[in-house]
């Protein structure tokens, strides 16, 4: 949508030239004022930006790391990991790897991208969680580690 | 005049390298998407091999196609010694040439990123392969460093050291400056001053995590801090990626101009926007370590600080600018002039998408999805690429005085933005949908998406062969012009 829009600026302002030439001291005139908007406008959205994904950054707080820990780890190619977690408790991944660098990529039963976090060598990290939805829940590697990265797969049962 | 001889002929060799490394890159490219479309069956180490090859000599190409343009534009400031000039272009051909020798004979596919310690574990292709991609990407970075430091002489013994080249009086004793008559530096000027300091400073990143991969081939009892060289690799890697645009940008500050009949002069407001750059080109690259919950908390705030500041100068001063110099101006659309504009656009909207990934709670569920090639596709393909070939017409108009048919800039526009943007509606749509980037065989709805993709791609083939087969007719007529 902001793609749209800004084509659709673009190509107005290129069509503005086959109309009455203005000269450039008359456009920069407005056009340094316009700038000044533009860039508050833009300065308005970064901070609100920033300042609601703030309270969602994913690293676990160390009070978020009470829950029960289950160990996770990478290899080539697959993830050693436990075969069911619990519903609705806290639960924390500590995640690291074997060999290279992994990703520990968790896809909810419909289909979409729930969690992340690296698996990597000589590092643990914990990636703290609530399972809200019960089912099946397809563990994918997203970080590239070798020619069968694409079939690298987990898999466990919310319950 | 024979000094502007042997300055043209430095940028055609770089420009054209660089164009010929693209045209094969992209083969591969449309290759990878077939694959994955499933039009056509390759094994996974095949795929990873060429997919290594693309990443690393994709980079190198739009490197080149900028180093070589912006070298001849600030050699017209002050001239340079063109020898320095051909010793990095043969360290960075070489390099490249180790690369390809590497992947494709050697089947090495670590990535371009070669994330310690993957190059050594679990290896499905010989050491050599190793060592060659090493070696290359080692003479690369060589080649970079010796144009920085080149770029950065010229620019500070012109306009009288950093204070000098950096605008500080024009912004804060502008009155004085005003009155001095000393000449401001042209933005262009901004724009090498910035790719050779943040150039060099990704050089040194760069060059110790080579150092210690090297280390380690040689003696693997040399242990490496896998979240040292993953930082160090991105902060290589993300620089030396990034400042391709801003290289290229040099070709609209001088080119755009010319077409709309209008001054892009600097301003200190734009001086200003170019230490912004200066700074959050530098640090925006911990976007990459996001997902790496190990890393120090702070510096992830950092990262999405910096990306979206970064965001600031070209969004407010240098496509906001572009867009002013053409409104109602007494614009010449040509193939250049096309080229040039469209490029911002692809610029910010590459931006925008970059921006999302760059907020962390979104890049959860984005990163190292299929959404990180969408966005950086865009503005290589949609702005550095464009700038380029705006810049090889607007070379080409000038000297051919030759102005391209309405019916052929349709065929070769809607070639290149409609297949591009088909091709890259591919990458965002499947990334929105979690598709993992770099699987040779996708999960659904990967496959399907990139179908459409792999049309996108050939359409965008017919529009790039159209646009050679014109690049080619007015060269031709240079020829005749000269003779
Ligand atoms: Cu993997």
């Amino acid at each position: 949508m902001a793609a749209v829009a800004i084509i659709g600026v673009m190509v107005a302002i290129a069509r503005s030239t086959t109309g009455n030439p203005e000269a450039q001291a008359t456009v920069t005139t407005v056009g340094y004022r316009l700038r000044r908007g533009w860039l508050w406008a833009l300065a308005a959205c970064a901070v609100a930006a920033f300042a609601v994904s703030l309270p969602n950054f994913p690293y676990a707080r160390p009070s978020a790391l009470e829950g029960r820990h289950y160990p996770v780890i990478a290899f080539q190619y697959g993830f050693e990991m436990p075969k069911t977690i619990p519903l609705n408790q806290p639960v924390v991944f500590d995640v690291t790897s074997k060999d290279v660098n992994h990703g520990f990529g968790i896809y909810a039963p419909d289909g979409k991208l729930f969690a992340q976090v690296q698996a990597m060598p000589d590092y643990v990290n914990h990636l703290a969680l609530t399972f809200k939805v019960p089912g099946h829940y397809l563990v994918r590697c997203l970080e590239y580690c070798g020619i069968a990265h694409y079939a690298m797969q987990g898999a466990f049962d919310v319950r | 005049m024979s000094d502007n001889v042997v300055s043209r002929r430095v940028m055609w060799a770089y420009i054209l390298t660089g164009l010929a490394v693209f045209a094969l890159m992209f083969v591969l490219g449309v290759f990878m998407r077939a694959e994955q479309a499933a039009w056509i069956t390759f094994d996974a180490g095949l795929f990873y091999s060429i997919m290594t090859l693309h990443g690393a000599g994709m980079i190198v190409a739009m490197a080149l196609c900028g180093m070589g343009g912006l070298w001849y534009i600030m050699d017209r400031e002050q001239p340079m010694n063109p020898g320095i000039a051909w010793g990095a272009f043969a360290a960075m051909v070489i390099g490249a040439l180790c690369v390809v020798v590497a992947a494709l004979v050697g089947h090495f596919a670590a990535g371009w990123t070669f994330l310690y310690p993957l190059p050594f574990v679990g290896a499905t292709w010989a050491p050599w392969a190793t060592g060659a991609f090493l070696v290359g990407i080692a003479l690369v970075v060589v080649g970079w460093a010796a144009y920085c430091t080149q770029l950065l002489g010229c620019v500070l013994s012109k306009y009288g050291g950093l204070r000098g080249a950096t605008g500080w009086d024009l912004v804060f004793h502008h009155d004085a400056f005003v009155a001095s008559g000393r000449p401001e530096p042209p933005p262009q000027a901004f724009a090498a001053l910035v790719v050779a300091v943040d150039g060099l400073f990704a050089v040194a990143g760069g060059m110790p995590a080579g150092i210690a991969s090297l280390a380690h081939f040689v003696d693997p009892s040399v242990a490496i801090d896998p979240l040292w060289i993953k930082n160090l690799t991105y902060e290589f890697g993300h620089t030396f990626a990034n400042l391709t645009i801003y290289m290229a940008i040099a070709y609209v500050y001088v080119a755009l101009p010319r077409y709309a009949n209008r001054e892009w002069h600097t301003s200190p407001v734009l001086a200003i926007a170019w230490w912004g750059t200066l700074l959050f080109v530098a640090t925006a690259y911990f976007h990459h370590l996001y997902m790496d919950f190990a890393q120090p908390n702070g510096l992830q705030y950092v990262g999405e600080i910096a990306s979206y500041l970064a965001a600031f100068p070209p969004a407010v001063v240098t496509i906001f600018g572009g867009a002013l110099l053409v409104y109602r101006s007494k614009m010449r659309w040509s193939l250049a002039s096309i080229f040039l504009y469209a490029g911002l656009v692809g610029w910010l909207v590459g931006g925008v998408g970059a921006l999302l990934d760059a907020t962390v709670p979104i890049n959860v569920s984005l990163h190292n999805t299929l959404w990180v090639p969408a966005h950086f596709h865009t503005y290589l393909l949609q702005g550095v690429f464009l700038f380029v070939l705006g810049w090889v017409f607007a070379m080409l108009e000038a000297r051919s005085a030759i102005v391209t048919p309405l019916v052929v800039r349709w065929i070769a526009g809607l070639g290149i933005f409609g297949g591009a943007a088909l091709l890259l509606l591919g990458w965002y749509v499947a990334g929105s949908q979690g598709v993992p980037r770099r699987y040779a065989i996708q999960p659904a709805p990967g496959p399907e998406i990139s179908s459409w993709a792999t049309i996108g791609a050939l359409i965008l083939a017919v529009g790039l062969l159209v646009t050679l087969a014109e690049a080619l007719r007015l060269a031709r007529a240079v020829r005749e012009v000269r003779a």
